[in-house]
């Protein structure tokens, strides 16, 4: 697949080409500015591609229209960013129950309640975003993401804004998720030792891929 | 969408307007003050026409009226009345009232109504002391003055006064009748026994003479089948009117015409005030939108689309807009018990507020459709939210979104609201004016501010650094310079025109007493007095400048033989020349402030032959021509004439005026009396109550009192219609405030870089300042123009009067308004004067 901006004044992203395995763990490394967070946005449904397809299972979601694309998403797919986007009038648990109330699954609530219990924040339910430190914000952001048990996880330098303890123990907590889950994992990320804990390494520069191992 | 899915939402929208209604309150107070002036307005109106439908009866007298005019009702036909029904009979003249104990002593001019023991046959009289009523009827000569002749007169109970040439005891005082209308609407009035009417001369025009005989069947369930009996009774006779309980009290509709009016009017600058605040409604949604971009763009990460995400935010509108309506509906059934007082007092009515579903659904209607027209592109706005913005972290300021679905939906609304508005209105026309004239005035101050900011960019001047901050202020891309000239242009223009028209009408009026009016009229002069009138008058001041004229009642019943009420509708302005016998005159030469428009004055070659003046405007109102037909009934005996001319009659001018005028040659051999204005040079000299010694039947109305009345009511009604417009200067005040924290953030950073370069506060002040001057003169510039035409419009098209620049009301208006915003504007920017550092430069 292409992705070109500004009218194809800007190659972002030239002839990339990969496939995720199911439960695969593949991190995205690269230099700033290489391309690696266009490619997550675009596996996410989040942006169109210029040119080539994209397919998630059988669906080739590069030709669905925004609420095809929302629909896929909200079931199977989950995503972390860096500055975790808690919506900020919304308690931690609010948060988190988002995602399964607009899947109308029942309890939602409780299900909440559960997975932010097994990410350690039973003590947080009731807190806005404001009144948690960044690597609780973080692990309800993570919570948020994988509450629907999600087929895949788009991971944007999930541990980025975090200091060293915090970001150990997010990345455990994810990658032992991940794990229980049989989720796959693409992630984004400067860390090599985060990077390490994944499967498969692409390294992308320029807009291509350099190294898939 | 799905039942689920909304019921979802609903909670979602519900959930976020709790927790930051905060952030949109000034769309909250805006649309709370613009629907309450809309919910008062149908709340007194409804409750007006309730009382006015459920006291209909009461209103009339009975279930019935036989109206007999100046005659007395046939006995055997009455008789025969009385046997199926109760019948009271009303006799209802204006007379003068003059005491003879005081000093001075003093007159008045009162229409009395003598009442037999059966009265009233519904409603109640409310008076003092207890008994007084019925002892009017027991007790020669006892007569009950309304408050006004009790304090003016400086009466006491049991004093004497003089009605005509005879002595009556005031046993007491009415306050409250319940059956009023015409001259007992805003007059004086009296209640005396029915045998009064047997030592009075009430046999002249001036005394206005009417007897009504009220009628209350004693089995209500039959009335249908008593009601034929009835107008069987009087089959025959066409000189008498039957009056039903729904046609009922003519100065209580007149009322009502006139509370319509003044109604349409207020609801048309309530939706001024809602399209105003629909400026700031668009503008700080807009606003709440981007502070809710992250979260928006979360909420689209996670798979809920735009569609759902715009239903939750009008949702939240649609929310928030039915607490609105709700309050507003309610707090204005606080506002009907001071109306009550303020209308009702002394028309007897009793206004209740009662709950209308349909007035609240209207409200609810106006508001949402206000609020959809500028929430359109405001809501659209989300489709630019990007989910991939979460992860650059870079949120683009949102911008109105506009497509051609959207600009064809908001057009459509908008003629759905002025329509629903021009259909309510009296006078549909007059409204649609009004929006064409708002919407062509919003569209020249929206293109005056882009003017202005395009002047600006020139940079043409070499300015201090005031100046400069200011003019960079108003250029930058989100200035608020469009929304405070739009929203205070709008408010200034409706302000200024309404002063304009209300002091130039108190100028005009005011004036017109000592210039044009004369100082009385004298009704009621008896052909064989007229001699003696003028002497009096002349002994008492030989300056006078007396006019005096011949008088006749006259009846128009055909028009070209045909009877007018048949096709002429009580709606026709000139209905009044129909609706019962008019005083007609004639001179022999034009008056001279009576202009002849079209046709030629009297034809001398054909004396015996009835030649009619008319009206112009009554000509026109009823489809006249001249050499149409018209046959008056004068003495009972119907004369036919010819239009021969129409006269450009203008009444205002308080002289004598008469919409017909008939040939001297041949109407002076008719019976007749004589009408007379006198203007004093020097007005102590004449004495009322020494006058009416002497002509005690002739009715004396002094035109300073008349005028003073009509003043001090005007006075009332102008400071009333100015501090209801203000409402619009105020929901423009508003939409410029919170235009004004909208910028908060960028202001906020503005500040603080001038903070870290060393500026001071008071440069920083002084930039707002000249940031409003330059938005201000360019307002009133436009406002002053604007309200000029319009009130110059009003005031020489419609009441025809002068029209001249009120310049202190101009002063007092414009820096009122002015030296409000400038406040306002300071008081809402100091709180970004001092940022705190520390937070600012860790992006907190």
């Amino acid at each position: 697949m292409n992705y070109t901006i500004d009218n194809n004044s800007i190659n972002i992203l030239k002839n990339i080409s990969f496939e995720v395995d199911y439960k695969e763990t593949i991190s995205i490394v690269g230099e700033s500015g290489s391309g690696k967070t266009s490619l997550i946005m675009l596996i996410g449904g989040l942006e169109k591609i210029s040119a080539g397809n994209i397919f998630f299972k059988d669906s080739e979601i590069s030709n669905m229209t925004e609420d095809e694309i929302s629909e896929i998403r909200r079931k199977n797919i989950g995503i972390v960013f860096q500055s975790f986007y808690l919506i900020p009038n919304y308690t931690a648990l609010e948060n988190v129950s988002l995602s399964l109330e607009i899947n109308k699954l029942d309890n939602a609530t409780q299900k909440a309640k559960e997975i932010l219990d097994r990410f350690g924040l039973s003590n947080r339910f009731n807190n806005l975003p404001s009144q948690l430190s960044g690597g609780e914000q973080q692990r309800v952001a993570i919570a948020r993401s994988v509450v629907m048990k999600p087929e895949l996880i788009l991971a944007d330098e999930p541990t980025g804004n975090l200091d060293s303890e915090n970001t150990e123990n997010i990345s455990s907590l994810l990658f032992n998720y991940i794990k229980d889950e049989n989720a796959s994992l693409i992630m984004v990320t400067h860390d090599n030792n985060l990077a390490n804990l994944t499967k498969r390494k692409i390294t992308i520069k320029d807009g291509v891929i350099s190294e898939n191992q | 969408m799905k039942i689920n899915d909304l019921s979802l939402y609903s909670k979602y929208a519900f959930r976020d307007l709790i927790r930051s209604y905060s952030k949109i309150l000034s769309i909250i107070i805006t649309l709370l003050i613009s629907l309450f002036i809309l919910s008062t307005i149908l709340t007194i109106e409804d409750s007006l026409e309730n009382e006015l439908n459920e006291n209909s009866k009461v209103l009339l007298g009975g279930d019935l009226e036989i109206d007999y005019n100046k005659r007395e009702g046939d006995s055997n036909l009455i008789k025969q009345i009385e046997n199926i029904s109760t019948v009271s009979q009303v006799v209802e003249f204006s007379t003068m009232i003059s005491t003879i104990e005081k000093k001075p002593n003093k007159t008045s001019f009162t229409r009395i109504k003598a009442i037999d023991q059966n009265y009233p046959l519904y409603g109640d009289v409310i008076f003092e002391p207890v008994g007084s009523l019925k002892k009017l009827n027991e007790i020669d000569n006892t007569i009950l003055v309304n408050e006004n002749i009790f304090k003016n007169l400086n009466l006491k109970i049991n004093d004497i006064v003089k009605v005509q040439n005879k002595k009556f005891k005031v046993i007491g005082v009415v306050k409250v009748l319940p059956d009023i209308g015409g001259a007992f609407v805003f007059g004086d009035f009296a209640l005396t026994g029915k045998k009064t009417l047997d030592k009075l001369e009430l046999n002249t025009l001036g005394s206005f003479l009417n007897y009504e005989y009220k009628i209350k069947f004693d089995d209500y369930k039959n009335k249908d089948k008593k009601i034929n009996e009835i107008k069987k009774i009087f089959k025959n006779n066409d000189k008498v009117k039957i009056r039903y309980p729904e046609n009922s009290a003519g100065g209580i509709k007149r009322i009502k015409r006139i509370i319509d009016n003044f109604s349409q009017f207020l609801s048309l600058v309530s939706i001024s005030a809602m399209l105003i605040a629909g400026i700031g409604i668009a503008n700080t949604l807009l606003s709440f939108i981007n502070q809710k971009n992250s979260s928006i763009a979360v909420q689209k990460a996670i798979g809920i689309n735009s569609g759902n995400i715009k239903t939750i935010y009008y949702l939240q509108l649609l929310i928030s807009l039915i607490f609105i309506s709700l309050v507003a509906y309610g707090l204005s059934f606080f506002l009907v018990p001071v109306v009550d007082k303020y209308i009702s007092d002394g028309l007897g009515l009793n206004i209740e507020a009662s709950f209308s579903l349909t007035n609240l659904f209207i409200v609810f209607v106006v508001g949402l459709l206000v609020i959809i027209i500028f929430s359109i592109p405001t809501v659209n706005s989300i489709d630019q939210i990007k989910a991939s913005s979460l992860f650059r972290n870079v949120f683009q300021s949102l911008q109105f979104k506009y497509s051609k679905l959207s600009i064809s939906l908001s057009l459509l609304l908008l003629t759905i609201l002025v329509s629903l508005f021009a259909s309510r209105s009296s006078i549909p026309t007059y409204s649609l004016i009004y929006f064409a004239s708002f919407f062509i005035c919003l569209a020249v101050f929206f293109y005056v501010s882009r003017f202005i900011i395009l002047l600006l960019r020139k940079n043409l001047l070499n300015l201090g650094i005031s100046s400069k901050i200011a003019i960079k202020n108003i250029t930058q891309s989100k200035s608020i310079t469009p929304i405070t000239v739009m929203s205070l242009g709008l408010g200034m223009t409706l302000l200024l025109t309404l002063a304009f028209v209300g002091s130039n009408f108190k100028r005009e009026i005011a004036k017109s007493i000592p210039e044009i009016a004369p100082d009385y009229f004298f009704l009621g002069i008896q052909n064989n007095q007229k001699n003696l009138f003028k002497k009096i008058i002349i002994d008492a001041d030989k300056e006078a400048i007396m006019e005096i004229v011949p008088m006749v009642s006259a009846g128009l019943v055909k028009i070209n033989g045909i009877d007018p009420n048949t096709y002429i509708s009580n709606s026709n302005d000139s209905y009044w020349v129909i609706m019962n016998d008019r005083r007609v005159s004639w001179v022999n030469t034009i008056p001279k402030d009576n202009p002849i428009l079209e046709g030629s004055w009297w034809d001398t070659s054909k004396p015996n032959k009835l030649q009619i003046s008319l009206d112009s405007k009554v000509a026109k109102d009823f489809g006249v021509n001249i050499g149409d037909k018209f046959t008056l009934r004068i003495y009972g005996r119907e004369i036919e004439g010819e239009v021969v001319n129409f006269r450009l009659v203008n009444y205002q001018d308080l002289s004598i005026n008469f919409a017909m005028l008939l040939n001297p040659q041949f109407a002076e051999n008719i019976p007749h009396e004589y009408l007379s204005t006198i203007k004093f040079k020097n007005i102590k000299s004449f004495n009322e109550v020494n006058f009416l010694d002497k002509f005690p039947s002739v009715s004396i109305i002094k035109i300073s009192d008349y005028l003073s009345k009509v003043t001090d009511v005007l006075n009332k009604v102008f400071i009333a219609v100015s501090i209801i417009s203000a409402v619009t200067v105020i929901i423009g005040l508003v939409v410029i405030s919170s235009a004004i924290i909208v910028q908060g953030k960028i202001k906020i950073f503005q500040n603080l870089v001038f903070k870290i370069l060393g500026f001071s506060k008071k440069e920083i002040i002084m930039s707002s300042i000249i940031e409003f001057i330059i938005s201000f003169l360019s307002i009133i510039f436009f406002s002053t123009i604007f309200s000029v035409l319009a009130s110059k419009f009003i005031i020489e098209n419609i009441f025809q009067l002068k029209w001249l620049f009120e310049i202190n009301m101009f002063f007092y208006v414009t820096i009122g308004v002015g030296v409000a915003t400038l406040a306002l504007i300071i008081i809402t920017n100091f709180r970004y004067l001092s940022p705190k550092v520390y937070p600012l430069v860790r992006n907190e």
